[in-house]
């Protein structure tokens, strides 16, 4: 049996469980799945994974699980491998996990393979693969000793939408587990909480910035048109948020945001190397300038030499056709 | 009966004076000791200079100074008068009527007169004019010191209209007597403990600007903490300040408005030794904020008229902060930088390659080339300095200086060293010196005045003496023979760069160059050894706007240069350009913006001014 460790917070599934839940699809190939998941009140997120194709979900309730601590998830977990005797155990590779696994692992003396990518599945055989040095090199890794085998596989390297759902729910049972709430030795504080940009550009997919080049505050409103019509965020140099045409959270460069968009459109942005760095990530940059020296035109994948006043207005509308 | 009176009093009072003394001198005593007397030479003249002839009170307020002078010289005059003076009243010898005291005692008048009209445009200057650097409120203290000197001379004066055996001239000889013992018993806890520290603390202070010595990580040592992490110098520093305000009216930051006022962290680091909390953080004494917006550009230390050394305090200060993880989230950005790619942008190597490439250069050879041109996180990748190096390799090719780079280049670890993050900057310094070791280069040509200054001046402490010289000076030399026909350049206005001018003093250098090439030069404010800051220093390119309370540093000193009327502004750093330019990006778009005399304000390096004089010639 392989079973599936998902994650709660605060009363909410973390969406990498659905990802484990994927990788584990494919390793039990039609064997028993389990998904265990931990917390103080997590009916809600059970019901919600009841929704995969798996053979029963497990829920492990109990008042020390809330907050998360190492020593709390350690004892409820082994309890319930104990119980469940599974062959290996998936979990997602967030931050969590890569807190208790390695406790887990060890205490249980079992091995550990972290950060998996992909499977290599040959009849019987089993090997996992995992970045080394950094991403340069592929390691397929083979667990050896007794069961069950921890696997936490890397964020991302699963597809979520790919987890398989059942054609009716999967049946939920409640697992009991004692822990001795004082043998807790951490008491975690609130959790940290990233000051909340009211505009996140990081997460943004498409980026049309503006620099210097829309000479006016006025002008901004050509770029925002060709945003809305691309569907993507308004951004800026230093220059025109310093001058408060816009906010100073669309700053984009090394005293404002870090962006890595699909697509930035630079329009009338010379490309100071404080900007450079703070896009340099995107995909494809597409850059929009008059004079043709414009350090820009370095990073760029495409340029086009000219007034953004002629062009930007004609791209909105094709765009819009 | 008086000569009794007056042994009492004297014990008493030089038993208040050495109880005094004695509490300042354990202080220093229990400091770690970071005394140092090298280049003793240039210590001693830099004593004879600025102690005997007063040259820093001097040269930057000029009328104070003389005054000052006046008021000093007159104290060395009068120190012989009044042990004589003393040793008579005790009853131990008479020299007062020996042969040639009366002499000296006419020379001494003259004296008295300059030391009264001195002092008093001092008293005068305090009380009534209360410039910002003597701080907000009046110092008391001050003043009563200040009516004490006027009376001493006033005494002395008086003394010759007065029978010295008279009722009047007794009590005059009173009176001088009891305001000096009084003196005596103020000066410890006042600022003019100055003139009994400040002789030393000028002789011990480091002959070099800015001189923050290496932590040795194999001692554990992580950079102050607490206050009894404190030097022995730094403590010294603190109970010598004079309270003058050089150093704040000096400093970039104060004067953009921000909350970093150097004086005040020397007086908040005085008065926590004296309250004797050897515990307390030093963070929590001068705030994060304030520590972290120093730039670095040495203004405050080369100021300073007792000797003070600021940035070992501040950069220290900072050292301990980041050994403990609280460096401002935008370094941390850019210690990531330097750690994976080891330069300041994160950019990748193949993007130096390619310039590399692009402007055909060697990888240097000691057999075929002459200079090893270090190009720097902005000659690698920054576009702009590129087009200013390019001119550089221009003119060196016209000259036949044959000229190489090295196949990889990490960043010298300037910023991290000025940020407190003295592991990366060892780390980046000592891979860097190996390869240079390995290159065997005999001089080292770069166009970046903070690579000078670190690989010039900062490596030599890990032993490795190379001569480098920075672009302005080199081409100056090379250039000397050259009269190129006169083209009417016009005016410029030369803006010094800290790392350039401050610290290395090459001022003279590029102004000369200007001047060969057809230029005028209009001179801004703060020119010279002690240029306005462009703000970039000390990490303080990566600083966010709302790490910045007041104005920017950069748009500061951009008004600065652009009051002078110069069509174009020449520099010599590629920091102090990209800050300009973006001020002048920012003042073309701000509110009232001024976009036509603006955009007319063209920022050029130095390298590329010559050149392109070069090529019109």
């Amino acid at each position: 049996m392989i079973l599936v460790v998902g994650e709660e917070r605060r009363g909410r599934l973390n969406r990498a469980s659905w990802e484990a839940i994927a990788a584990a699809q494919q390793l039990a190939a039609g064997r028993p799945l389990v998904v265990a998941v931990l917390g103080a009140d997590i009916r809600a997120v059970a019901l919600e994974l009841a929704a995969a194709q798996v053979t029963e979900v497990v829920a492990i309730q109990h008042a020390a699980l809330e907050p998360y601590t190492p020593d709390g998830y350690t004892a409820a977990l082994e309890q319930a491998i104990v119980q469940l005797s599974p062959t290996v155990v998936v979990l997602p590779h967030t931050y969590q996990t890569r807190d208790f696994a390695p406790t887990i692992a060890a205490r249980m003396e079992r091995a550990l393979v972290t950060d998996v990518i992909r499977l290599r599945i040959s009849g019987e055989n089993i090997a996992y693969a995992r970045p080394m040095f950094q991403g340069k090199l592929t390691a397929d890794v083979v667990p050896l000793g007794p069961a069950p085998h921890f696997i936490t596989v890397q964020v991302g390297a699963f597809r979520a939408d790919q987890a398989s759902r059942g054609a009716v729910p999967a049946p939920v049972r409640s697992l009991s587990v004692s822990i001795d709430s004082t043998a807790i030795r951490q008491t975690p504080e609130a959790p940290f909480q990233e000051a909340r940009q009211a505009v996140d550009l990081s997460q943004a997919q498409r980026i049309v910035s503006v620099g210097r080049g829309i000479k006016d505050a006025a002008n901004i409103a050509v770029a925002q048109r060709l945003a809305e019509a691309l569907g993507a965020e308004l951004a800026a140099s230093r220059p025109i948020c310093d001058a408060g045409w816009l906010p100073m959270e669309r700053q984009v460069g090394s005293s404002g945001q870090t962006v890595a968009p699909k697509l930035y459109l630079a329009l009338g942005i010379s490309g100071a190397i404080q900007h450079l760095v703070g896009m340099k990530g995107s995909k494809t940059i597409v850059a929009i300038n008059k004079d043709p020296d414009a350090p820009i035109f370095e990073v760029a994948d495409y340029g086009v030499v000219g007034d953004l006043f002629d062009i930007v207005p004609a791209l909105t509308t094709a765009l819009k056709e | 009966m008086e000569t009794l009176i007056l042994w009492l009093l004297v014990l008493g009072c030089v038993g208040a004076f050495a109880a005094q003394v004695a509490a300042r001198v354990r202080l220093i005593a229990a400091a770690q000791n970071t005394f140092s007397l090298d280049n003793f030479g240039s210590r001693l003249g830099r004593f004879l200079v600025d102690v005997v002839a007063q040259r820093s009170t001097i040269v930057e307020r000029p009328l104070v100074g003389v005054a000052h002078a006046a008021v000093f010289w007159g104290f060395l005059a009068f120190s012989g008068y009044t042990t004589a003076e003393f040793l008579h009243g005790l009853g131990m010898v008479d020299l007062v009527h020996a042969s040639g005291f009366s002499t000296y005692r006419a020379v001494l008048t003259p004296f008295a007169v300059a030391v009264l009209s001195g002092i008093v445009a001092l008293l005068i200057r305090r009380v009534f004019v209360r410039p910002i650097a003597l701080g907000e409120t009046l110092s008391f203290e001050s003043v009563v010191i200040a009516l004490f000197i006027a009376t001493l001379m006033v005494t002395f004066l008086l003394a010759w209209r007065l029978d010295e055996a008279s009722l009047a001239g007794r009590a005059n000889w009173w009176v001088h007597s009891l305001v000096i013992l009084a003196f005596v018993v103020l000066i410890p806890a006042s600022k003019h403990f100055h003139l009994v520290l400040s002789p030393f603390t000028v002789l011990l202070k480091s002959t070099e600007l800015g001189n923050v010595p290496n932590l040795d990580f194999e001692k554990e040592q992580v950079g102050l903490e607490i206050v009894s992490d404190l030097g022995s110098k730094t403590v010294l520093d603190a109970l010598t300040c004079v309270e003058c305000g050089r150093c704040q009216v000096n400093c970039p930051a104060w004067g953009a408005g921000k909350e970093l006022n150097p004086k005040t962290i020397i007086l908040q680091t005085r008065d926590a030794l004296l309250s004797g909390t050897r515990d307390r953080k030093l963070v929590e004494i001068y705030s994060d904020k304030v520590l972290w917006q120093c730039t670095t550009c040495g203004a405050c230390e080369n100021q300073c008229p007792v000797g003070i050394e600021h940035l070992p305090l501040i950069v220290g200060s900072r050292r301990g902060l980041v050994s403990n993880g609280e460096a401002p989230s935008y370094l941390g950005g850019m210690y990531n930088h330097l750690e994976r790619r080891a330069n300041i942008w994160g950019l990748t190597a193949d993007q130096r390659q390619k310039f590399v490439e692009s402007a055909g250069l060697e990888i240097f050879d000691p057999q075929k080339h002459d200079v090893l041109v270090w190009l720097g996180c902005a000659g690698g990748f920054e576009a702009d300095f590129q087009k200013s190096l390019r001119s550089l390799f221009e003119i060196l090719r016209v000259r036949h200086v044959r000229y190489g780079v090295l196949a990889k280049e990490r960043c010298t670890g300037d910023p991290a060293k000025r940020t407190g993050n003295e592991y990366l900057y060892q780390e980046l310094a000592k891979v860097n010196i190996d390869e240079l070791q390995a290159a065997r280069p005999k001089t080292i040509l770069t166009s970046c005045p903070h690579c000078l200054k670190t690989l010039g001046s900062d490596y030599r402490k890990f032993g490795y003496h190379a001569k480098v010289v920075h672009s302005a000076a080199f081409i100056e030399e090379l250039t000397r023979d050259m009269r190129p026909s006169p083209t009417a350049a016009g005016s410029v206005t030369y803006h010094d760069p800290c790392y350039l001018g401050r610290y290395a003093g090459q001022v003279d250098e590029p102004r000369e160059l200007l001047r060969r090439f057809g230029a005028t030069i209009n001179e801004p404010v703060r020119n010279r050894e002690n240029p306005y800051c462009c703000g970039a220093g000390g990490g303080l390119l990566f600083a966010d706007k709302e790490e910045e309370p007041g104005s920017r540093i950069s748009d500061v000193r951009f008004g600065q240069l652009r009051e002078t009327g110069s069509a174009t502004v020449v520099t010599a750093c590629p920091f102090c350009s990209i800050m300009l330019k973006g001020a002048r990006a920012s003042a073309q778009a701000g509110p009232g913006a001024r976009s036509s005399d603006a955009d007319d304000l063209q920022i050029v390096d130095l390298m590329t001014y010559v050149n392109g004089q070069l090529a019109k010639a």
